[in-house]
């Protein structure tokens, strides 16, 4: 349009000058006028049509790329947060927030709850102005499974009143209602495979407590009954008593396994790690082991110079006691016992070995699994949570966990950790 | 021979301190007991008492409290009984003043033998002491700064010697690792735990004949070390 205003007024003095008017030269320059304008026209209309163009396409552009992040995110916190983020940088929304049907009825300040239902009602985005001169806008993210949520933000009017801002926030809109909706069905997902694994866990600690602690504490009534009669033997009258100690020791120790187990397996574990050499462990466990089994034999292969680990000292001892307190319970009890350390490249491996029967035919890494014990009737007590709390631990440390049988015969379980880059310490004085 | 011994059992869980004083009376010892910590403190200042032994969790105050409180007038010493599930307490309650410390369930025999090495700690303070220590072959010589081995001279670093000297001047005790890094290296030292394993690495080294299975430094995981004389 430009182009042809610009013609006409450099016509215009030649038209109102006269000769024009009765020269033959009048109707070509009618006729270039006429073709002036239509081609200005076109040419407005191409460019506009290329300005719009351009901008969808920008506009699409950033569309693509914010549902790109959306398909990243995988909370109903992470789909808000990236959302936020692209309306305030794509239509310098202010204040944003999620409102979601949870608060509907009671939504925060400034919405109003009658404002908020007509707009879920009609599903369209609805402003209202505010004070400074900014619109209040709400916008219904309606999904195929119902209204996710109503998204509240204030932009201001000149961005509104844009003809393209309704379709292409209402894209928007209906983006994020489909990511919510697929972050709420992961949520339920997972919920119910959670609920699961704890059902499953739960049964596990019924059937382990009622078959495996309350054989045990018939047994410990029956003997304690039996010393308070009296009429047993000083020497009976002793031995008695050491085994009411005994067996109440052996629950002790169960029921620590089964608390043990309840707080790594709810995640709550925190590692107090350290650099420390892996001797320290290895000397305190035997020393514990040979206060409790004193004519069991040990031989203990630890080699000089071993680089440090970087360990929580008292888990990795739960660890090296389960395996040696395994092995000296399944192996015969004049079966020796080895307990080496080596390094094997960028790891540290602790392996105990002995001579017995050897590992139970199958799957060696089903023995790591909560409540599975090798022999299910069998004559050593147990829960068989010992393992399982060993992997547990073991994980946590990002090493590995493992047992095989012997070439000779008898079991080897043994355990890695990550040597790492422990810091100089030598250069203090 | 500890009949003019007293020791002050506070446990607030009846068939325990029971049991406890029981073995404790059957061995010569006059027992006080307190079920609170306000009964402690009433006891304590009453009796005084050689030992005492102290439950961490008590109905009416934190244990680690009464701890602080009482290391406030009295060096008598203070043998803790912790739960497993209060690692973290106990490490306190050694750094509050505390001595030692057993984790139930612990046996009576091992109580009735931590009882005898406190009270023969309680009885060595007051007398003048000595320059010299002695355990197992050697000697340290605290003048001259010399340690021997049956009689020949070992070389130790600054470190492992004031190291050496801290731990067994203080014979059965469990010595944290806070506080044996700030006394050897300074309060800056306080949490790299570090330090104190490569020295004590060394110190046993020089003189254990097994360092895998040492027998006078001891190794209490995640609370510090004990010196067996």
């Amino acid at each position: 349009m430009a182009w042809a205003a610009l013609l006409l007024v450099l016509m215009l003095p030649a038209l109102r000058s006269g000769p024009m008017t009765d020269t033959p030269y009048f109707l070509p320059a009618t006729l270039m006028l006429a073709v002036a304008l239509t081609v200005g026209h076109s040419t407005l209309r191409l460019r506009r049509h290329a300005e719009i163009a351009e901008r969808k396409s920008l506009l699409s552009k950033t569309l693509y790329e914010f549902s790109r992040e959306l398909s990243g995110a995988l909370t109903a916190t992470d789909v808000a947060d990236a959302t936020f983020a692209f309306l305030a940088s794509a239509v310098g929304a202010r204040n944003a927030h999620l409102i979601p049907p949870a608060e509907f009825a009671a939504p925060p300040f400034p919405v109003l709850a009658t404002r908020l239902e007509a707009c879920v009602e009609q599903a369209r985005l609805n402003w209202e102005p505010l004070p400074d001169g900014a619109l209040h806008a709400l916008l219904p993210l309606a999904a195929a499974s119902g209204t996710q949520g109503v998204l509240a933000f204030e932009a201001m009017p000149a961005v509104v009143s844009h003809p393209d801002f309704v379709e292409y926030i209402e894209t928007v809109a209906s983006l994020v209602a489909v990511a919510l909706e697929r972050s709420r069905f992961a949520e339920m997902a997972r919920e119910t495979e959670v609920r699961h694994a704890s059902e499953v866990l739960r049964s596990s600690i019924l059937g382990a407590l009622s078959h495996d602690l309350r054989t045990p504490l018939a047994a410990l009534v029956s003997m304690a009954d039996t010393a308070a009669l009296g009429k047993a033997s000083p020497e009976r009258q002793k031995r008695l008593l050491e085994a009411i100690r005994n067996q109440a020791m052996t629950i002790c120790q169960q029921m620590m396994n089964l608390l043990d187990m309840a707080k790594l397996s709810s995640g709550r574990v925190e590692l107090n790690r350290a650099w420390q050499p892996v001797d320290e462990v290895v000397g305190v466990v035997l020393t514990q082991i040979r206060g409790q089994w004193r004519d069991r034999e040990i031989s203990v292969d630890l080699p000089r110079n071993l680089p440090p680990v970087c360990i929580d000292a008292v888990l990795i001892e739960r660890v090296l006691w389960n395996l040696l307190e395994n092995a000296i319970k399944y192996a015969p009890a004049d079966a020796p016992i080895e307990l080496a350390v080596r390094q094997l490249g960028d790891r540290l491996e602790i392996s105990v070995s002995d001579s017995g029967p050897g590992l139970p035919d199958g799957d060696a890494g089903r023995l790591f699994n909560l409540f599975q014990r090798g022999r299910q009737e069998s004559d050593v007590a147990g829960v068989g949570l010992g393992l399982a709390i060993s992997r547990s631990i073991v994980d946590a440390h990002e090493g590995e966990i493992g047992a095989s049988n012997r070439l000779g015969g008898g079991a080897c379980f043994y355990f890695t950790l990550p040597i790492g880059n422990p810091p100089d310490v030598l250069a203090l004085g | 021979m500890s009949d003019d011994k007293t020791i002050l059992l506070v446990e607030d869980e009846r068939q325990m301190r029971e049991a406890v004083a029981t073995a404790l009376e059957c061995e010569g010892f006059a027992v006080c007991e307190a079920a609170s910590a306000s009964q402690a403190a009433v006891e304590a200042a009453a009796r005084r008492p050689d030992v005492v032994i102290l439950d961490l969790g008590l109905p009416d105050r934190d244990g680690i409290d009464f701890i602080r409180d009482y290391r406030a007038w009295s060096p008598t010493p203070i043998l803790v009984l912790s739960a497993r599930t209060q690692e973290k307490s106990k490490v306190e309650a050694l750094d509050a003043g505390a001595d030692d410390y057993l984790t139930k369930p612990f046996g009576i025999a091992e109580l009735l033998a931590r009882v005898r090495v406190l009270l023969r700690r309680g009885q060595a303070m007051p007398a003048a002491p000595e320059p010299k220590i002695r355990f197992g072959d050697y000697e340290i010589n605290c003048v001259t700064r010399v340690v021997e081995r049956a009689g020949e001279a070992l070389h130790l670093t600054q470190i492992e010697y004031r190291l050496l000297v801290f731990l067994a001047a203080n014979p059965g005790r469990v010595m944290t690792h806070h506080h044996l890094l700030t006394h050897i290296w300074g309060a800056k030292a306080a949490d790299n735990h570090q330090y104190l394993r490569v020295y004590v690495g060394h110190l046993r080294q020089k003189i254990e004949a097994s360092p895998a299975c040492p027998r006078h430094i001891l190794t209490e995981i995640g609370v510090g070390y004990r010196f067996e004389p």
